[in-house]
């Protein structure tokens, strides 16, 4: 016998709504009752969208075929009837890839790659299927050198490769998504991420550096992880105390108490070997504001190993980036660029350290400075230099700065305004129209 | 009862509420100043300080300080003063007893030269293990004497006593820091370049936190601050060419001026000063000349 109770239970159980479901179950359940959703007629389930795309049954002979491909679920991203987004997709294309990868990149993370971020899964993954590991478009390496080509180039050219980049490619030590961990996309900050392979409690380890205890030390500020012509897989250019491995011209000695303490801070510790340098630099009447404020010369440069010459921090204008981002964004915006600026070269014009006049211009004469990339008085009539006072304003004289931009602007020729008339008119009033 | 008044005055309050909320603070050109009397043209002017009946002007690009004599605000006289000691002189102040000083950029130190134009020696930082180590990179004094210091190698702001005593020590948060300022209360700013962003630090605080948000969007690459004394901080836009107004809340209060050549408009502006007849002037550098805006509401 069934009691009243039983059937009370039953009743408010059947009438209770249903559990809400996340998106991603909601939507598996959804494509797994293709046929029913669109009311199929029986068979057609799977079959019906490749009488018009005859042409998936090649791409599903590719050797990794995306999921839904591969179960016939086309409506698991496409919508048959209408849609909104392009290719009928159901939603967003990154909002559709979501439904079921919505965990690629940590909901923390410290880095991200920008083509997640900023353009969608299609610039790396093919939706359908592929020749490649993880429907990727390319071979692993050959894609990520569709940007950074400059790395896997030079990972290629080096007399000293890294074995992982070599046997398991770059993801052996990035996430190509994101990662929670470190910057760079690793999947574990450094040292950490070094140590998985390089033991460091090893004799060979503790002499190649020195007895010094670097095991918790940024492994990256000598070594290219990248691979590397210099023995020891160092970084291209090495700062010469560390080529002569005379650890003990800056650090205390191995084996003392704070032994990777230096024996003084930049810039004191720097003139001891770049005296006449620092001299130049402090002799001039303005010095650039990194040299004189905390650590100094190790603001801008690396004290032990860099890719760049001078011991760069990163590129030119990476380094000038940090804290000239809005010049350097400005000029990336515009729509007349200076082509040193996009070259990254920052000190065609300006001189990192000091200079006598304003902007740290290289050049004391500033239409001289110009003169040194644009033969203007070949090719200009128009008045300039120290003779000619500048109608707008009697304390200047006419420069290439009185009418043009050195970062770019959004109008030709890097002028400040729409109109190449609207400039002229602002000293031959007479012509405004 | 006295219910029905006292609502019709809380209406009231509240109707008239939005009439007596203070204007944004508006710039109006008053002229400019191009020269000494004579034929000294200024040359990358980089500060600017206000005294009582004068103004005086860090002529860097020539190696001097002038004094320009006001009448109604606007300059009337100019002295010349030019010292040995003073090779690059940027950020000016005074304080109470008229004494003005001057950063010297060259020098790396803080100079005090007397109304008079006399060189009245450098500014000895006490109370510190190293003294000779410190570069002031920007400071403001008040007026007993008492000066707010930013140091660029240990990366601190130092509060002086007029005695030049240090009696109290800020550590900078993360930033390019280029200006501090300090109030009468004890609140000190700073200011972080690349950030954008205006820090504070009340009279017991230890440690900076920030007044503004980031404000890239309106101020590109600030070189200075000014703390008007009404509420209101005076940020000039070096990158951004124009003045960025905060109030001492950190509201956003307005962006004045543009880039450009003729009065009324700024070119690289480095420091402002605000003169007792409320006229906000402007060391406008990249135009070789000082800005005279009357503030209005």
């Amino acid at each position: 016998m069934i009691s009243a109770n039983t059937i009370l239970l039953l009743a408010l159980a059947l009438a209770a709504p249903a559990p809400k479901s996340t998106p991603s179950t909601a939507t598996k359940a959804v494509t797994g009752s293709q046929a029913a959703r669109f009311k199929l007629k029986p068979g057609a389930a799977g079959q019906v969208c490749l009488e018009c795309h005859g042409d998936f049954d090649q791409i599903m002979k590719r050797g990794f075929v995306h999921t839904p491909v591969k179960s016939r679920d086309c409506a698991g991203c496409h919508n048959p009837h209408a849609s909104n987004h392009a290719k009928l997709l159901s939603a967003e294309p990154a909002q559709v890839c979501h439904t079921c990868h919505a965990g690629v990149v940590p909901a923390n993370a410290r880095s991200t790659h920008a083509p997640v971020k900023e353009k969608g899964c299609l610039t790396c993954h093919d939706a359908h299927a592929s020749a490649n590991k993880f429907v990727l478009q390319k071979p692993e390496k050959e894609l990520c050198a569709s940007c950074h080509k400059g790395i896997l180039e030079g990972a290629a050219a080096a007399k000293y490769k890294h074995k992982p980049l070599e046997t398991t490619g770059c993801g052996a030590c990035h996430d190509p998504h994101g990662s929670a961990a470190s910057d760079s996309l690793l999947k574990v900050a450094v040292p950490a991420l070094c140590v998985n392979c390089h033991k460091t409690n090893t004799p060979i380890f503790a002499k190649q550096h020195m007895n010094y205890p670097v095991g918790k030390s940024d492994c990256t500020s000598c070594h290219d992880p990248h691979g590397s012509s210099k023995k020891g897989m160092l970084l291209d250019k090495v700062h010469a105390p560390v080529a002569r491995m005379m650890c003990t011209q800056c650090h205390e000695q191995p084996g003392t108490p704070n032994a990777l303490a230096v024996k003084q801070g930049a810039p004191g510790l720097c003139r001891g070997c770049h005296a006449q340098k620092l001299n130049a630099i402090l002799e001039k009447n303005r010095v650039h504001q990194p040299v004189l404020e905390g650590k100094s010369c190790l603001n801008c440069h690396g004290p032990h190993a860099s890719k760049r010459a001078g011991l760069l921090r990163g590129t030119t204008i990476s380094v000038c980036g940090n804290c000239h981002a809005d010049t350097i964004r400005r000029n990336e915006k515009a729509g007349s660029k200076h082509k040193p600026v996009a070259d990254g070269d920052c000190s065609g014009c300006h001189d990192p350290h000091s200079a006598s006049g304003a902007l740290l211009l290289a050049s004391p004469d500033r239409v001289q400075g110009c003169g040194k990339c644009h033969e203007w008085t070949t090719h200009s009539s128009h008045p300039l230099g120290a003779k000619f006072v500048d109608p707008r304003n009697k304390n200047l004289k006419m420069e290439c700065l009185s009418c043009h931009r050195a970062h770019g602007t959004e109008f030709a020729k890097l002028m400040p305004y729409a109109k190449q008339t609207d400039m002229c008119v602002k000293c031959h009033e007479s012509y405004r129209r | 009862m006295n219910r029905i008044p006292l609502a019709l005055a809380a209406l009231a309050a509240l109707l008239l509420a939005p009439a007596v909320r203070a204007d944004p603070l508006t710039l109006r050109s008053r002229g400019a100043i191009y020269q000494d009397d004579a034929t000294g043209a200024l040359r990358d002017p980089e500060g600017v300080a206000c005294a009582e009946g004068a103004l005086w002007v860090a002529d860097t690009g020539n190696a001097r300080l002038v004094k320009f004599g006001l009448q109604s605000g606007l300059p009337v006289s100019a002295t010349v003063v030019k010292h040995a000691e003073l090779q690059q002189p940027t950020a000016l102040g005074v304080d109470g007893k008229g004494t003005v000083w001057v950063l010297d950029r060259k020098a790396r130190k803080i100079g005090r030269v007397n109304p008079d134009g006399a060189f009245a020696g450098w500014l000895e930082v006490k109370g510190v293990e190293t003294p000779a180590a410190i570069v002031p990179l920007a400071f403001k004094v008040d007026a007993a004497g008492g000066v707010v210091l930013l140091d660029g190698p240990s990366r601190k702001v130092l509060v002086l006593n007029p005695t030049g005593l240090v009696v109290r020590t800020l550590p900078l948060p993360p930033g390019d820091f280029v200006d501090v300022a300090g109030e009468a209360g004890g609140t000190i700013y700073a200011v972080d370049a690349t950030g954008s962003v205006v820090w504070s630090a009340e009279k017991a605080a230890t440690a900076f936190k920030p007044l503004t948000k980031g404000m890239k969007d309106v101020l590109v690459f600030p070189s200075s601050i000014t703390d008007t004394g009404k509420g209101v901080l005076v940020l000039a836009d070096k990158h951004g060419h124009g003045i960025v107004l905060v109030g001492v809340d950190g509201t956003f209060q307005g962006r004045q001026l543009d880039m450009g050549w003729n009065e009324g408009v700024v070119y690289y502006p480095t420091q402002t000063c605000l003169g007792a007849g409320s006229d906000l002037y402007v060391a406008d550098r990249g135009n070789n000349r000082v800005q005279v805006f009357a503030t209005q509401r």
